[in-house]
Order: structure tokens, then C-alpha cells, then sequence
């Protein structure tokens, strides 16, 4: 572990955050108060009665495990289902074409293969917020979310949703693969200690990504993206989620020991940034489509967007390291509360551990994977290819195994920094009052 | 004897457009409208109470869930946070409108007078675009007007448009892809009025009047305003709170409300604020159009036009 | 004395003013060049998609430029995973809502034109509200009761049901416009011919308001299909094809998206030809 890594897991940080988590839960429980509000007990309170007891959000029932309210027992009983459904972001999971041109996912289809399990895939995530939003309602209600595995990045929703009890806790016992074959970093995390709720599905940075052809001149930093000469005006693309954090990274600003002094600092930046004219929109996942269709010259971008353009769709296009730093974070896989088939999910977030599927994925998505090893496989598959004669696709992957982007060195991970994590329901109104203006026009 | 048509009181031998009713037949109306009014009271009036509720509520996602609390600061806050979004709604709602309305009256006239046969055949051929999903076509758009798409791009390239030049983005192509998404709205009901209005009278119009133009002054148009009222109501409200055009086609400068509201919903989950910006854009909306019924007193136009002939 | 005979009379004592022939042959062409350019406009989008639904891309999602013409979509149209049930969904959903608001709405409309009775004035006022309400706010407080009540579950039967909910209203409004202006002469005279105010009903005011309806069963089936905002918040975890192709043009289109979307044009098309067909048979003028 580097220094970064270990401060994360500072001890008094989490039992700082432990000590915030109960608490609230003791107050969703005796409050009696559903998180939406809109339980009948909230409301007899609302006539004049007592809170009284009542469901705290129609999901943990106080038995088992102490802290989640969950019984880890009960949930992964008996043997997985039939059907598994998966959430997940678009371009995050390898893909191909059969003989007869239908579009599949090779990794997928081995599951189904050793499983027996079918897997209804859909890449429907384009925003943590939003598809927070969206599946919000139907947790606090105690419905069945409508998947088995969703993605989430370390952040706000991943602390709402484990902070709500609207995760499932994960079984230490049902990850060989994980124990056996996961990076040091996607083991233990400081957003999800001990990995009780989630495990890593990708890492990757938030950078800029540049059209070449249409720029005018090389664009190295943020200042770049608020500068009409060089990127044109309303043309450049923030991602809206990543954004403050990202602002006060190149401010040299740490967003983790940040408060609403520095918040604001951002804030100003990304205001002079629209007052300059060179902000297109604010975007979620939907940047890629502008940025290679030429409606964005530059803008804020994933690593692995922008290189599966570059490398594999053949767009001019370059992902650039900012000269102050870039954003990182960790997209983890996550069971709903109320999923149908959380045994099935356990097995299929499990089978991603195996170093020749992580293989699979990796040399398609271009991001950060969470098994090491993928690094030595993805150079035996390029030997392979060469011996084969396929040389273009050989170098392809000898550039992926290479890339720092995808195996960076701990002087490359020095320059990144993961975003604010203290999430509170005051930060996170103060945090709001200051950004959403920005976006909201 | 023959001044405009429509205007004055109808002979007193007239019956009245509403009917007084003996004492079964009271019962008619309310047998009509039950259905109907029950499926509403649950499905809107119900739902509606429940935001006004919402938005008198306080607390956050996080913590505990929202309370009801009186919480009128709310209003307040959204008020004086979101002036310049709904400003510019209803600016662009107004254009959208009027635009629509000039648009789709001379089509729905000539279809309504001079369709014939074909009438509910033109009908159909307005509103079969409409039967592709407005998310495709607003894609489309997005795509024919893109930056260096089939439109601007060979513009460009022959040197009539500057390079920098853009229509994405911008309030004109908000506004245009509104304008576009709600014809339908607005020429449904204009054809409906239109149509109804008797042929007769027109013509005997012209055999008094010298032109076409007058006959369309004094007759078509005094009548077709009911049509006119339902299609401005059909349009402007339901484009204030459209949100779609602005987050497919517009930029940061062209937020309008509803994107706000949305925004609140769906992302910020602040629902008490959220339903507090719905309220007031209800009753800015409730303000507006009673205003313009009280204007325009199309009662009684159209309770003359039935009566007439 | 009617206004006509007036003007009949009148009109005997006046010739009617010249006309300019030239003149007039060559005005009588504006409103319906200037209709066909404005159904054009309309249709321009379509154009462009069922182009683009031969577009040989590379790759799996809609491009800007423009390849070659392959017929691969249109021979794989149902291989995106998810698509063909999001549009089956929406086919389902859209002429059941459709025929339930225009019965309802029908007898709404009716009621409202036609009688003056106790609480016509705040049944009018919900109805403008019905349309006045922003579809967003319709579409969150609508979700906030289902999950409220915990019932039913998100997904289809909480779409049908705002679907309806939203129709209904647009329907009474149309059939409205049209009832009050009909002719009372009308009516009584069939019910002095028909032994009951329901057979008068059928035989002459439902055929006079039947364009109406029929316009109001239009809206409501398009509303349905097209609806994007409500059915956003109250769909819970089951797309329909507006919010199918909403989500995936993020990172762009299938082109089977596009393949689709022609299927239900020349659907449309089909419609109005047989309709055209039908009018003939009917020899209406």
C-alpha cells in the first residue's frame, strides 16, 4: 500500500464514519419516519400524533448482523435463481458479434455457459445521480429494484444507498476469486471498509479528451477548457458529476480534507469557465457521443471512453493527463435490497475475479481493472495475436498492457486523487446550493 | 340584418346552449361525468394534493426523511433562486406558441374548407410523424442540425456559414424543436373549431362581402376562436414545463423550469422543493390562462355560433 | 328568419363582386403549396431516420456519417437486447389507454358541452387543470402516490394508468369544442322522432360528434406512444420505446431504433390509406 492508500484507511476515519452510520440509523428506526417521507407513520405524525413506530424504510428487520440490520444468512440461502438482471454503464463490458451479426457479450455468455444462469445485461447508467434517482423510489418503498447488480462510483449515492440499508451486505464466504485475485486497492476501500457492500467492477480517471483536428494548439490543462482561443466557443464538455472534485484537484486543492471555503474557489472557477462561453453542457455519460461526432472540440472524459475511441474506433481523438491532476475513483458492483437473485449475483460478481474473464473485459473496456494479473494475460493474448497474424490487433494490446492509463505506477497515482467523501445530508445541501447553480443556468 | 356573424343574443325562440333539464334527466350529466371524475379525482386531483403536501414538508434524503413541517420557506427560497428560469419559460413558451399558432392556422384552415374528402386523410398525414416517438425525432434534429452535420456542415464547407457557427445549443434551436414537438397540439384543436364552423356561412359571406379575405375576417375567424383559446391553452402550458427540447437540444443558457423541476426530482431528490417549484408554476400557469379567458369571453362567441344557424 | 335566408335575399339585390380570374387561380395554390411544405417540415425527421436505417456503420451505434446502404438492420431489427420489448410495451399500452380515455373522456366531454348543472364550473376547472399541469409535475406526483401506497408495483399497470389519467382530459376538450357547437335543432328533432333520448343519442348526436371522438382517440393513442416525461417517473424498471431510445442516444442510436421507427411511420401510412380508402367506399364529401 502506498502512503495515499494507507491514509485512506486511516482508523480514525472509520470509526468516525461507523459512529455517523449508526447514528442515523437509529434515527431512521425511532423516528419511525420512511426516507421519502411518505410512510403512513409520517404522515399520522403530520396530524398531530406521535411518530410511533413503524417501518424506518421497508427494508433490514433487526435481526443477524448488528450493524446493517441484515442477515447475511438469510439472504444468500439456498441456491441462485434462474435470471439475473445487471445494471452497468454503456461501453463497460466486452462485446462482440456473432456469425450472424447479433451484438453479445463473450464473458457473459461463458456465465450463462457454467452458471446455467441467464443474464438480462442492459447498459442503462449513465450518471451515479440519476440512476440513483430512478431507483430510489422503488427502495425506499421496499419493491423490487428490477436488478440484481448495479454500478456505482465511490461517492454520495454509494454512501446513501449503503448508509439506507438499500444494499444487500456482501458474503465474505462467496468470493474466492476476490480474495484470491484482487488489486490491493479494490480490497478494503475507504468508501466500503472491508468490502461489506460492493466490490470494484473498474477504476479509471477523469481527464480531458481532446479532439486533435480541432483544437488549436496542444490542451494540457483545465485552464485550457476556458479559453475560447484554443478549444471554440461552446464546445467543450463538463461532466457534471465529476466536476467539482476535478475543479479543486487542479486548483491543488484536496477535495477529501475540503470544505465549503474551497467548494466555493471551484465553484468560481467553473463560473468564470461558462461566463467565457466555452461550455457546450453539462454532461453524464453522453459526452463520448458529442465528443466523437464533432460537436465538442475538448472536455472533461473517462480514460477508458476516450481511449476505446482512440484505439479501437479509430477517432482522432487523445486522452490527457491534466498537468495539476485528475480525478479517480472506483465504479463498484452493488446488490440492490430487494433483488430477486442475490446468489446469483454474488456468483456473478465472483466470476469477474477470474483473471482470464477480467481479461476479457479489460482489453475491451480500457479501464483500470481490479485484477493485476490481467496485465501479464493481456500481453500473452498480444503474443498470441502475432503469432497468428494479426499484427494491428497485437499491437493494439501491447499498447493496453502498457498503457498507465490502465497499469499506472505509483508516481502516476500520486498525481490522482479521489473526490470528497465526508457525505452528510448539510454537506451535501451546501455542496448543492453552491454547484447546481452553475449547471441549472 | 347582416351584421357579423356570431355577435348579439339569439332570438328569444332559441334554446339555450345549455339545457335546463326535467327532473330525471338531471341526473344525465352527473351520470356522464362520474367515470370519468372518479378515474380523475384518484389519478390527478389525488397526486396533486399529495405534492401541495410535499412541498410543505422539510429534511433531507440523507437524514431521516422529510417532515411536514409548514414549511413555507420553501416558496420562498425557490422563488428567489429560480426567478430567471421561469422568466425565460414562459418567454419561450409565448414564442412557441404564437409561432405555432401562425403556423398551423392557414394549414388547419384550408384543410377544414377545402379538405374535403380528404380531410381526415390530411389529418392523419399531420399527426403521422407524431406516431415516431418525439425522442427519435428530436434526435434527428439534434443530428440534422449538428455542428458539421448534413445541414451546417455542407454550408460550411462552401464557405456560407462561418466555422464557429452553431444552431445546437442555443435558445433558437430549444425554441424550434418546442415549436416543432407541439404542432400537433396546436393544429388538433384548431381543425376541430374550424371544422365545425358551417360552410354556409361562409358562403353566404362571400356573397356579401367582396373578398375571401373578409369573408375570413369577419366570419371564420370570430368563430374559430374557441379553437384558437384551446389551441394557445394546448400549447403555451404544456411547453413551459417541457424540459426535453432544452436538455436535448439547448445549452447552459437555456434551463428552463422544467429541467429544474427534474433536476430536483430526479437527481437532487429534494422533493419538498421540487413540489413547491411545480405549485407555483401551476398557478403562474392557472393565472395566465384565466386571464386570457376573461379577455377574449369566448362564452359567449361560442354559445352564439351554436345557436345561430 | 335565419341569418342565411337574409343573406339569400340580400344577395339577389347585389351581384356578387367580380373576380379576377387570373388572379385567383394563382392564389388558390398558397394554402395548399404552403400545407405541403409544412407536412414536409414535419416529416423531415422521418426522412432522415429512414435513411439512416440503411446506414452501413462500422460499429453498432447510429453515426453521423453517412457509409452505405446495408439491409442488416432491417434483416436483425429485434438483436438489441432490450429494444424489442421496450417497443412492444408502448404498442400494448398505447391503444388500451387510448380507448379508455376517449370513453371516458367522450361522456366528459359530452357532460360538459351540453348540460348546465350543479358543479359544472369546478368539473371545468379540473379538467383545465388536467391539461394546465406541466407533464413533469403530473409525472411526480403521480410516482410519489404509487410509492405511497406501495401499490401497484412501477412498471406497466402504473403507466396504463397515467396514460389515462393524462388522455382524458384532451379528449373531453376536443369532443367538447365539437358538442357545443352543434345544432339543437338536431337533437330535437330526433328525439322527437325516437322514443328515447338514448336512441337519439346514438343515431344523431354520436355520428355528429364522431369526427371528435375520433380526433380525440388520435390524440390520446399518440399521446400514449410518444409520452417521454410521465412515463419517465412513473415507469419504474419497464422502458418503453421513448424512454428505451431516450436512454441508449446518449451514447447513440442502434439503427435498429431507426428501423423501428419506420415500421411505425408506413404503420401510420397504412392507416391513412385505408381511411382514404374507406371515405371513398362511404362517398362522403
Amino acid at each position: 500500500m502506498s502512503e495515499r492508500e494507507r491514509s485512506m484507511v486511516d482508523p480514525a476515519v472509520m470509526q468516525e464514519i461507523l459512529r455517523r452510520r449508526l447514528t442515523r440509523r437509529s434515527v431512521l428506526r425511532g423516528a419511525g419516519v420512511g426516507v421519502a417521507g411518505f410512510s403512513l407513520a409520517s404522515l399520522l405524525a403530520a396530524c398531530g400524533g406521535d411518530g410511533g413506530g413503524g417501518n424506518g424504510n421497508g427494508n433490514g428487520n433487526g435481526n443477524g448482523d448488528g450493524e446493517t440490520g441484515f442477515d447475511i444468512a438469510e439472504i444468500y440461502a439456498g441456491e441462485p435463481g434462474d435470471t439475473l438482471s445487471f445494471a452497468n454503464w454503456p461501453f463497460y463490458l466486452d462485446q462482440s458479434k456473432d456469425a450472424d451479426g447479433n451484438v453479445f457479450n463473450p464473458s457473459l455468455r461463458q456465465f450463462e455457459r457454467d452458471s446455467g444462469i441467464s443474464v438480462e445485461y442492459r447498459d442503462v447508467i449513465n450518471d451515479n445521480a440519476e440512476f440513483f434517482g430512478a431507483i430510489q423510489p422503488l427502495l425506499a418503498g421496499g419493491d423490487n429494484p428490477g436488478w440484481d447488480i448495479i454500478v456505482i462510483s465511490n461517492g454520495r449515492y454509494f454512501t446513501a444507498l449503503v448508509t439506507n440499508d438499500w444494499v444487500y451486505p456482501l458474503d465474505p464466504d462467496r468470493r474466492p476469486n476476490f480474495d484470491a485475485n484482487a488489486a490491493s486497492w479494490a480490497k478494503d476501500p475507504a468508501h466500503d471498509p472491508g468490502n461489506a457492500h460492493g466490490m470494484a467492477w473498474q477504476s479509471g480517471i477523469t481527464g480531458i479528451g481532446v479532439n486533435r483536428q480541432m483544437v488549436n494548439g496542444p490542451v494540457t490543462k483545465m485552464d485550457d477548457l476556458a479559453n475560447p482561443d484554443k478549444v471554440g466557443t461552446s464546445s467543450v464538455g463538463m461532466l457534471e458529476g465529476d466536476m467539482p472534485d476535478w475543479v479543486m484537484i487542479n486548483l491543488g486543492i484536496d477535495p477529501q480534507t475540503s470544505g465549503p471555503a474551497e467548494w466555493r474557489e471551484a465553484a468560481a472557477w467553473l463560473q468564470m469557465q461558462q461566463d467565457s462561453g466555452t461550455v457546450r453542457a453539462y454532461y453524464g455519460n453522453d459526452y463520448l457521443s458529442e465528443l466523437q461526432n464533432g460537436n465538442l472540440t475538448a472536455g472533461m472524459a473517462w480514460s477508458g471512453d476516450v481511449l476505446y475511441s482512440e484505439v479501437w474506433l479509430g477517432y482522432d481523438m487523445e486522452f490527457v493527463f491534466p498537468e495539476s491532476g485528475a480525478l479517480l475513483w472506483i465504479d463498484n458492483m452493488l446488490i440492490p435490497a430487494g433483488a430477486q437473485n442475490p446468489v446469483g449475483a454474488a456468483q456473478l460478481m465472483d466470476f469477474y475475479y477470474t483473471p482470464e474473464v477480467a481479461t476479457m473485459v479489460t482489453e475491451w473496456v480500457l479501464y483500470m481493472s481490479p485484477v493485476p494479473q490481467t496485465q501479464e494475460l493481456i500481453v500473452q493474448d498480444a503474443e498470441a495475436a502475432e503469432e497468428d497474424g494479426f499484427k494491428g490487433y497485437a499491437n493494439k494490446l501491447y499498447q493496453t498492457a502498457e498503457s498507465e492509463f490502465l497499469y499506472p505506477t505509483d508516481e502516476f497515482l500520486a498525481r490522482t486523487s479521489f473526490g470528497f467523501t465526508d457525505w452528510t445530508d448539510e454537506a451535501a445541501e451546501e455542496w448543492d446550493s453552491i454547484f447546481l447553480p452553475i449547471s441549472q443556468g | 340584418m347582416t351584421e357579423a356573424i356570431g355577435a348579439g343574443d339569439p332570438p328569444p325562440s332559441r334554446l339555450p346552449e345549455r339545457r335546463t333539464l326535467g327532473s330525471r334527466q338531471r341526473l344525465t350529466p352527473y351520470a356522464l361525468l362520474g367515470p370519468a371524475g372518479v378515474y380523475l379525482f384518484v389519478f390527478f386531483l389525488l397526486p396533486l394534493a399529495l405534492m401541495l403536501y410535499t412541498s410543505l414538508q422539510s429534511g433531507g434524503l440523507l437524514s431521516g426523511g422529510f417532515r411536514f413541517s409548514w414549511e413555507v420557506s420553501n416558496y420562498a427560497d425557490v422563488l428567489g433562486q429560480y426567478q430567471r428560469q421561469f422568466v425565460r419559460s414562459i418567454q419561450y413558451s409565448l414564442i412557441v406558441t404564437v409561432v405555432a399558432l401562425l403556423l398551423a392556422y392557414p394549414m388547419t384552415y384550408w384543410i377544414a374548407f377545402y379538405g374535403g374528402r380528404f380531410k381526415s386523410s390530411l389529418l392523419l398525414l399531420i399527426l403521422m410523424p407524431f406516431f415516431v416517438s418525439f425522442v427519435i425525432r428530436t434526435i434527428q434534429w439534434k443530428f440534422i442540425l449538428g455542428d458539421n452535420g448534413p445541414i451546417l456542415g455542407a454550408l460550411k464547407s462552401i464557405g456560407l456559414l462561418p466555422d464557429e457557427f452553431r444552431v445546437l445549443a442555443t435558445p433558437f434551436a430549444v425554441v424550434a424543436g418546442i415549436t416543432y414537438n407541439f404542432l400537433p397540439f396546436t393544429a388538433l384543436p384548431l381543425y376541430v373549431a374550424l371544422e365545425r364552423i358551417d360552410k354556409r356561412l361562409v358562403e353566404a359571406a362571400k356573397d356579401l362581402y367582396s373578398s375571401r379575405w373578409q369573408a375570413f375576417r369577419k366570419v371564420v375567424w370570430p368563430l374559430s376562436i374557441p379553437g384558437v383559446f384551446a389551441a394557445f391553452l394546448l400549447t403555451f402550458v404544456p411547453a413551459t414545463g417541457d424540459y426535453v427540447n432544452a436538455d436535448l437540444l439547448g445549452g447552459p443558457g437555456t434551463t428552463m423550469i422544467g429541467n429544474i423541476i427534474q433536476q430536483k426530482f430526479l437527481l437532487e431528490l429534494d422533493y419538498p422543493e421540487a413540489s413547491a417549484l411545480s405549485v407555483i408554476l401551476m398557478l403562474v400557469m392557472l393565472v395566465l390562462a384565466s386571464l386570457y379567458a376573461r379577455i377574449l369571453g369566448t362564452q359567449d362567441v361560442a354559445r352564439a355560433a351554436g345557436a345561430q344557424v | 328568419m335565419s341569418t342565411i335566408e337574409v343573406a339569400a335575399r340580400t344577395s339577389e339585390d347585389h351581384p356578387p363582386a367580380p373576380l379576377n380570374p387570373a388572379r385567383r387561380r394563382w392564389t388558390r395554390f398558397i394554402l395548399p403549396a404552403y400545407t405541403l411544405l409544412l407536412i414536409l417540415y414535419l416529416a423531415s425527421p422521418i426522412f432522415m431516420m429512414f435513411l439512416y436505417s440503411f446506414n452501413d456503420i462500422p460499429g453498432d451505434r447510429q453515426a453521423a456519417k453517412f457509409f452505405g446502404f446495408t439491409l442488416d438492420w432491417w434483416k436483425n431489427v429485434f438483436n438489441i437486447p432490450g429494444l424489442p420489448d421496450a417497443f412492444r410495451t408502448s404498442l400494448e399500452i398505447a391503444p388500451v389507454s387510448a380507448a379508455f380515455a376517449t370513453v371516458l373522456g367522450t361522456l366528459l366531454g359530452l357532460a360538459l358541452g351540453r348540460y348546465r348543472f350543479r358543479g359544472l364550473r369546478p368539473v371545468d376547472f379540473v379538467i383545465f387543470l388536467a391539461i394546465a399541469v406541466p407533464e413533469i409535475v403530473l409525472g411526480a406526483s403521480l410516482l410519489s402516490m404509487f410509492v405511497l401506497a406501495e401499490f401497484p408495483p412501477l412498471g406497466f399497470i402504473t403507466i396504463l394508468l397515467s396514460h389515462v389519467g393524462f388522455s382524458i382530459a384532451f379528449v373531453a376538450v376536443t369532443v367538447r369544442a365539437r358538442v357545443q357547437g352543434l345544432d339543437r335543432n338536431l337533437e330535437d328533432a330526433a328525439q322527437d322522432l325516437f322514443a328515447t333520448p338514448l336512441a337519439a343519442f346514438f343515431k344523431v348526436t354520436l355520428p355528429l360528434i364522431a369526427p371528435a371522438i375520433l380526433a380525440g382517440f388520435l390524440l390520446a393513442f399518440v399521446l400514449s406512444l410518444d409520452d417521454f416525461v410521465i412515463t419517465n417517473f412513473v415507469a419504474g424498471q419497464t422502458p418503453t420505446f421513448p424512454l428505451w431510445v431516450y436512454g441508449a442516444q446518449r451514447i447513440g442510436i442502434p439503427p435498429q431504433v431507426n428501423v423501428m421507427g419506420t415500421l411505425l411511420f408506413s404503420a401510420g401510412i397504412l392507416a391513412a390509406v385505408v381511411n382514404v380508402l374507406a371515405q371513398r367506399r362511404r362517398g362522403r364529401g
